[in-house]
């Protein structure tokens, strides 16, 4: 279908799961998500929460955080947006028998009073230095925030006028949008599953905007369009290899680093991402307010044969490895290739790696329960710092967090424990950078790049800016010439 | 005994049985949890269990076989995961897509194959004949994954006549239909050849002939009618193969269709609704196929 005049048409891969900020949980409805609701605060590319529905916050106390409210928001059936909605939306989360997936975010929280319509008081059961990551949450008209349905009335810069699952969604200006309505009307997304064709359409005008990267090859033929643009910004993005600590090579420090040494980054980034990454030095990308640089481990295949050896796996002679090791991953295209050239690099050291592709969800069930020995991973939408606790803490084994690899240190526990109590920025942030530089010494994982953002529209379009979590918000202000 | 769409309507139901059987028994049998990968990473324990009593994934197996099969029989196919919405809604906003895709392709590929395979079987071994040969063989062995980005590439993109993708009017329906069709359509043209050819030996064909009837009709009425026997028969068979490929086509054309619901990784209610859909109509298809048959050749009919 023609795209409609005046009207921008975006592409994704998927439908969007839910467009409700109760039940909201993949990536391509918090993007969708981010252009219908506001939410009290959001994070900014450092990392750092910013205001958005609140204009400002205080925290009273260690348990007791105020925040004060814009009060210019509309929902766009052009109600007011008031600290009763947002009271509403919150309580509505935390009730069990809603059963959102966004409770646990809120544990924290105990009680909010709302003293007037412009004044939320959320009072904290414990003292979280992480809580406001949790205000990103989007507000619902107070009257329909306990709906067992998909509520998708917000205040954003636009309101939703019709959904064809497997086709498109249709979105029109929220016309009471504080900051002006957008532009752009109507925002049109096209559900297009194959990359192949989502490039084609790009091409050839039935689709303006791709935000999330098709395969290098295929950007550089979309670079020679003139009508298009390739447009890239270092994304935040985090793919690692994941070592599981139970295994008793994997469990010696020396394997780990040597596998870290034999791993030549750049090269991956060069030739499996066409040079569309950052070599990656942890969790946290430098723009991060909490990063820290942590020390460079720069290609040294021979310092890896060394620490191998050092560590009872001395050379068995051409041919035969000094012991093997199953990878897994997942089936994408960019995950196989690097399974294969992390294959090549441990050969080149005399580990002998046997790679398996499994299904995502046979793979995440895998590393979830620890049947695995080296797997590749990828972190997306990281924005607190707490994240170290959850992924490292010795007591984060799942089910209970996201330790797969079984790592156990005295000292990141310590770390990670005292972050997220400490409210201090500076000294949260010195705290972190510790966590970093023992991470980079124990190698519990090797860091392996942050993806950048590509994005490729026609050049017709103005005023969007690629951000790197992937987000959409710049539309809001952008416009079709 | 009963009519034969009676009896086939008996049967009906152990087939569909044994397909839900089937679907039920190898998804519960894959490895993974669909509430964690629902739920992504930053879910807690304590509400994937909340999520998995909801959806009654924490019953025994036997149990929750009987509660869904209970239910399907009512129309009631459970919840949907990835789209929070009931199954029959999404099934049923999405059907109306396949079944126009699947009509089409039957069309292109039904009235091109029959045509085109008496025309060979009439000019047998000339240039035609070869041609329609090779062309269905070539229609048999592309992949439609091939098949529809090189339709696309070249009549839209290149050409400029069709869009590329989605679905709207007449236009976007014919890449991926003629993707869809071109495999059935193969086998449809080689079977119309073999089975005019092999009509046109007989001798009811040549008594008409030598009564005078005019050569189009000899081909044309007396053995069409008989050489479409096995074509039809084959046509019900292939349908199976039509709603099978709509998955790579309707994936392939951002079609939104059914086709497409069933790769939904781990939304078990929604798999099985949808699979529990396709054989259903693929059973109708063959026992109308059946019917027709009968309608054609009154030999195969019943006595009375």
């Amino acid at each position: 279908m023609a795209p409609p005049p005046g009207g921008l048409v975006v592409a994704f891969d998927s439908d969007p799961r839910s467009l409700d900020p109760r039940f909201q949980t993949d990536a391509n409805g918090a993007r969708l998500g981010d252009l219908l609701h506001v939410a009290l605060t959001r994070a900014d590319p450092t990392g750092r929460r910013v205001p958005e529905l609140a204009r400002s916050w205080t925290m009273e106390d260690r348990r007791t955080v105020v925040f004060h409210l814009r009060p210019d928001f509309r929902f766009a059936d052009g109600t007011a947006v008031t600290a009763a909605d947002v009271k509403a939306t919150y309580d509505a989360v935390r009730d069990p028998a809603l059963a959102s997936p966004k409770r646990t975010a809120l544990a924290a929280l105990s009680a909010i009073d709302t003293p007037d319509a412009t004044t939320v008081v959320m009072h904290l059961t414990d003292a979280s230095a992480s809580f406001l990551d949790a205000t990103g949450l989007g507000i619902l008209p107070a009257a329909r925030a306990r709906e067992a349905d998909d509520v998708t009335t917000g205040a954003g810069p636009f309101r939703l006028v019709s959904v064809v699952r497997g086709d498109r969604l249709v979105l029109a200006p929220n016309p009471y949008y504080p900051d002006g309505p957008p532009r752009l009307d109507p925002l049109v997304i096209r559900i297009v599953p194959d990359e192949t064709v989502r490039v084609l359409e790009l091409r050839r005008g039935g689709i303006h905007l791709l935000e999330d990267a098709p395969e290098p090859e295929m950007v550089t033929w979309l670079a020679a369009a003139p009508a298009l643009v390739v447009r890239r910004a270092p994304g935040t993005s985090f793919v690692y290899l994941a070592f599981n600590l139970r295994d008793p090579r994997l469990a010696d420090r020396r394997v780990r680093e040597a596998i870290a040494l034999a791993v030549d980054r750049d090269g991956l980034v060069r030739y499996v991402l066409g040079g569309a990454a950052r070599p990656a030095t942890g969790l946290l990308a430098p723009e991060h307010w909490a990063y820290a640089p942590a020390p460079a481990r720069r290609h040294d295949p021979r310092r890896a044969r060394r620490l191998l050896a050092r560590a009872g796996y001395p050379s068995r002679g051409r041919g035969t490895p000094r012991f093997r090791l199953v990878y897994k991953t997942s089936a994408q295209p960019l995950r196989r290739r690097l399974a294969e050239a992390v294959q090549a690099d441990l050969a080149n050291v005399g580990i002998a790696v046997d790679v398996r592709v499994y299904e995502w969800g046979t793979l995440y069930a895998d590393v979830r329960s620890g049947n695995f020995e080296m797997a590749s991973l990828a972190w997306v939408g990281v924005t607190d710092p707490d994240l170290y606790y959850l992924a490292f803490h010795s007591t984060m084994v799942p089910p209970a967090g996201y330790n797969r690899g079984a790592y156990v240190s005295r000292v990141t526990d310590r770390l990670t424990s005292a972050g997220r109590r400490t409210f201090d920025p500076l000294e949260r942030r010195t705290i972190y950078a510790r966590v970093q530089r023992r991470l980079a010494h124990d190698v519990p994982i090797v860091p392996l790049w942050w993806e950048d953002r590509i994005a490729v529209h026609t050049r017709r379009l103005r005023g969007f800016e690629p951000s790197p979590s992937g987000d959409l918000r710049s539309l809001a202000a952008a416009r079709l010439d | 005994m009963g009519t034969l769409p009676g009896r086939r309507l008996v049967l009906l139901l152990p087939t569909v049985l044994g397909v839900v059987t089937l679907v039920f028994a190898f998804l519960h049998l894959l490895p993974g949890d669909p509430v964690e990968i629902m739920l992504g990473d930053w879910a807690a324990p304590a509400d994937a269990v909340a999520l998995r009593r909801d959806l009654g994934l924490d019953r025994p197996l036997a149990a929750q076989y009987v509660r869904f099969v209970g239910h399907a029989a009512r129309g009631d196919f459970g919840q949907s995961i990835a789209f929070r919405a009931p199954v029959a809604r999404v099934i049923a906003d999405r059907y109306p897509a396949t079944v126009e895709l699947a009509i089409a392709a039957l069309l292109l590929a039904v009235g091109g194959a029959v045509p085109l395979g008496v025309l060979a079987a009439v000019w047998r071994g000339r240039a035609l004949d070869r041609i329609v040969r090779l062309a269905s063989l070539a229609g048999v062995c592309l992949p439609s994954f091939w098949l529809g980005p090189v339709l696309m590439f070249a009549f839209a993109m290149r050409l400029d006549w069709l869009p590329v993708s989605g679905r709207g009017g007449l236009a976007h329906l014919v890449l991926p239909a003629a993707t869809l069709a071109l495999g059935m359509g193969g086998i449809l043209v080689r079977l119309t050849r073999a089975s005019v050819l092999a009509a046109l030996g007989e001798d009811y064909v040549r008594t008409a002939r030598a009564k005078g009837a005019p050569r189009w009709r000899a081909v044309g009425v007396h053995a069409l009618r008989n050489a479409l026997v096995p074509v039809v028969t084959v046509l019900g068979l292939q349908a199976g193969a039509l709603l099978a490929g709509a998955v790579i086509t309707e994936t392939i054309f951002a079609w939104p269709g059914i086709g497409r619901l069933v790769v939904q990784a781990r939304d078990y209610p929604l798999v099985q609704g949808c699979v529990l859909v396709i054989g259903v109509t693929y059973v109708a298809i063959n026992t109308a196929a059946d019917v027709l048959v009968r309608a054609i050749d009154p030999r195969l009919a019943e006595p009375a």
